[in-house]
């Protein structure tokens, strides 16, 4: 009995034995590599090559615009390095690398994704959607000094320099959009009453915001209504109909919920009251939203952009949208037609990273951030005649430009005056 | 009998090998790389969650799929706490507190009902819990979240941030799973089991079974709420997202998968819960959720019994194999009971030990 039993014990000190060693062997190889940065460049740089990370949704509700914001910057980037790489500002030529993490839009995936990035030696963060996301890992990239940048995300945070000296966001603040409404509105000249219903978070503050700025000390624009619905809400009808009673001719609202939005524009219908609308980005889609919704009653749908839409028919021929096109199928692994305009600002994000790489002049992340935060006036493949990519002014995203558009039946066009 | 085992069974073999483990994991940060230790550190996060699960669910036998409500609870009392300047160590009874007194609140009403209504009243905490936690943005900082710095490594200390953390868990989670033997093997934990295998049993042993849901419940939510003053050590950000329902249900498959009525299979849950994303992300990060379904399904093919169970599957197949050549006894109980006792430094062989729980996974809280 006892010679038989001695394996099991050996046997499972053995077990115990290897599986510590290997998960120590494992730590090893982290831990050199970490080493491996040296004094004179910054981890994950090297003469011929760069890594970049992306720690974004690829599995999960937000997957859809999660997966495009890898395969925007992978295209662009593919393309780049088929073409022999990036001329770096201090002479060398270097291929781009692009690492993928998935965090399914849980903050806690995404620090660990972070974690590891630091580990697998990523140079920088960058791309990834998600607040949240984007959040849960900003405090430890401050203090590991890794740049998390160009990001996806509407929240002001990542834009204020002093708060996030290692960040910077990418797509226009959600005040931005509200403030380019307002201008144009502004600038009509004509009386306007403005009805307003926003999401009661920082999403729908935001919005209203970055408009009441705009109209602000504009004497023909008046406030005539507002209301707020809590993002759980299943239906806004009593605020529309309070908001129809106002008597507005313009409906400002910051919604960001589809079938929402879908249910307001039928409701205001059935009730006889027709104003001009605005609404958000995210959810002004001309086939998701504004057909199902019966758009073509108002007298006019206005949302933002600043990017052109593969979709529609008017860039169809356009060669930014036919060069992207092919390299996201080519480089992007991702064959079919962007649902989401993730893969077109993930693109932009591609050429942005690419100027800075062009200008920073020492293989290091502190000189990197230097040259990201200096790029004027980039015109990015994609962006929309009107806005820019500027890194310079605080406060602000690297895109806060954004052209206001008129919905006309199909798609949208760019909408110099309102009315 | 067994020489080995029998060495390893006396006391003062047990406690120098507990010692030795108190040793490794208090140098073992000193050690690892950042990234092992930061790894460790969530390992730890989830495990008391999942432990505090195993408590409600694997012991005592009331699905609850509600926990990762009570993660999130404590994890924003700790970020509330920790802005309004509270001392720490009132901020980590305060987590375990609110979270204590919300459960036993919800116990008091869902321990009423009995079996999958019991799940439904659960099912409703995290839903709720998400909506609240973006309505109530005074306390919770809304839908973006709320961070709070609290784990950074004094000076005094000449540690790194991801080793201080590592203590402070170490510490936390240590305290949980000693506190969790000695309830699963005193009388509680006889009348959880009493109460899981048959509830007009227990009463007829003078044990309320009412009382008996109501206090597993509660001390998984406090569990809950340790684990959420972690998250925070841990994450230092907090937001809606995190009390996700989709979460308690992976945290769900980790105590099964690390071996449901198992102390032990709570720490392997913890690992499984943290190191599959890893691992699928390193696979192919397009391809995480299909991965980490086919690791699930494989694991529960393979090992009904959970992680915990892998030493018992490995000696029943050298056992197998070296049957052709040995013609010894066959006992089931006697090797399991051996071999364990050499993996389980910390396990001291007290006379009822097999009422601690139905499986004989129990047993086998070393590796």
């Amino acid at each position: 009995m006892n010679i038989r039993k001695k394996p099991g014990g050996v046997l499972g000190i053995v077990a115990v034995t290897a599986a510590l060693a290997l998960s120590l062997s494992g730590c090893r190889g982290d831990s050199g590599g970490q080493g491996g940065g040296g004094s004179a460049s910054s981890p994950g740089i090297t003469d011929s090559a760069i890594t970049l990370g992306i720690t974004t949704p690829l599995s999960g509700a937000t997957a859809g615009p999660g997966k495009c914001t890898v395969a925007g910057v992978s295209a662009y980037f593919g393309a780049a390095n088929a073409a022999g790489g990036v001329k770096f500002g201090d002479g060398k030529t270097r291929t781009v690398n692009i690492k993928s993490y998935d965090d399914a839009y849980d903050p806690q995936k995404s620090l660990a994704n972070f974690q590891q990035m630091v580990s697998d030696n990523v140079f920088a963060a960058t791309a990834g959607l998600g607040t949240p996301t984007n959040r849960a890992f900003r405090d430890a990239a401050i203090s590991q000094k890794v740049p998390q940048v160009l990001v996806m995300t509407g929240d002001p945070l990542f834009s204020d320099r002093k708060q996030s000296p290692w960040q910077l966001g990418f797509v226009p603040i959600y005040q931005n959009e509200g403030g380019a409404f307002g201008k144009l509105l502004a600038k009509s000249g004509a009386q306007h009453k403005v009805a307003i219903l926003s999401q009661n978070d920082d999403y729908g503050k935001g919005y209203v915001a970055g408009f009441k700025e705009a109209i602000q000390g504009a004497s023909n624009i008046s406030v005539v209504g507002e209301q707020t619905y809590e993002a759980t809400d299943t239906s806004v009808d009593a605020q529309l109909t309070q908001l129809a009673s106002s008597g507005a001719d313009v409906f400002f609202n910051a919604m960001s919920i589809t079938p929402l939005t879908i249910a307001a524009l039928q409701k205001a219908q059935q009730i006889g009251w027709k104003p001009s609308w605005f609404l958000p980005s995210n959810t002004s889609s001309p086939t998701a939203i504004l057909e199902p919704g019966g758009a073509a009653a108002y007298p006019g749908i206005y949302s933002v952009s600043f990017a052109k839409a593969p979709q529609s028919p008017a860039f169809a021929k356009d060669p930014d949208v036919v060069k992207f096109l092919d390299e996201l199928k080519k480089y992007g692994n991702y064959p079919d037609m962007p649902a989401f305009p993730h893969c077109m600002w993930s693109y932009m994000v591609g050429a942005t990273l690419e100027k800075a790489f062009q200008n920073m002049k020492e293989p290091t992340r502190d000189s990197f951030m230097t040259a990201l935060r200096d790029i004027k006036d980039l015109k990015a493949p994609l962006m929309l005649e009107g806005t820019s990519v500027n890194t310079t002014v605080d406060g602000q995203p690297a895109v806060s430009s954004v052209v206001v558009q008129k919905y006309n039946g199909k798609g949208y066009a760019t909408a110099e005056n309102f009315g | 009998m067994n020489a080995a085992a029998a060495t390893a069974r006396r006391p003062w073999v047990r406690i120098l090998l507990a010692a030795l483990a108190a040793i490794v994991l208090i140098v073992a940060p000193l050690a690892l790389p950042a990234f092992a230790n930061q790894t460790l550190v969530r390992i730890g996060v989830y495990a008391v969650a999942v432990l505090g699960l195993n408590i409600v669910m694997g012991y005592t036998g009331q699905v609850n799929l509600g926990q990762i409500f009570f993660v999130g609870l404590g994890a924003y009392v700790t970020a509330y706490g920790v802005n309004h300047g509270w001392n720490i160590l009132l901020v980590f009874v305060a987590a375990c507190a609110v979270a204590g007194v919300v459960g036993l609140l919800v116990a008091l009403a869902a321990a009423r009902l009995g079996g999958l209504a019991i799940a439904m009243v659960t099912i409703a905490l995290p839903i709720v819990g998400v909506p609240l936690a973006k309505r109530l943005s005074e306390f919770t900082g809304g839908s973006q979240g709320i961070s709070a710095r609290f784990t950074d490594a004094p000076d005094w200390s000449g540690l790194d941030n991801d080793q201080w953390q590592f203590y402070i868990v170490l510490v936390v989670a240590a305290a949980a799973f000693l506190l969790a033997r000695s309830l699963v093997r005193g009388k509680y934990g006889r009348a959880f089991a009493a109460v899981r295998e048959n509830e007009a049993v227990a009463a007829s042993m003078g044990i309320s079974p009412y009382r008996t849901k109501v206090l597993a419940f509660t001390i998984a939510s406090i569990f809950g709420g340790a684990s959420g003053f972690l998250y925070l050590a841990a994450v230092q950000y907090t937001s809606p997202e995190t009390l996700s329902f989709g979460h308690s249900i992976s945290l769900l498959a980790a105590m099964v998968i690390g071996g449901a009525g198992s102390i032990a299979g709570s720490l392997l849950g913890g690992a499984y819960y943290v190191f599959v994303p890893q691992l699928t992300n390193a696979i192919d990060p397009n391809l995480t959720t299909v991965s980490q379904g086919a690791l699930l399904l494989a694991v529960l093919f393979l090992l009904p019994g959970g992680l915990v169970s892998v030493p018992r599957v490995v000696r029943r197949l050298t056992r197998r194999t070296g049957a052709g050549r040995s013609t010894g006894r066959r006992s089931s109980a006697g090797p399991v009971r051996e071999t364990s006792q050499q993996t389980a430094p910390a396990h001291r062989p007290v006379p009822d030990d097999a009422l601690e729980g139905h499986e004989q996974t129990e047993r086998q809280d070393g590796p």
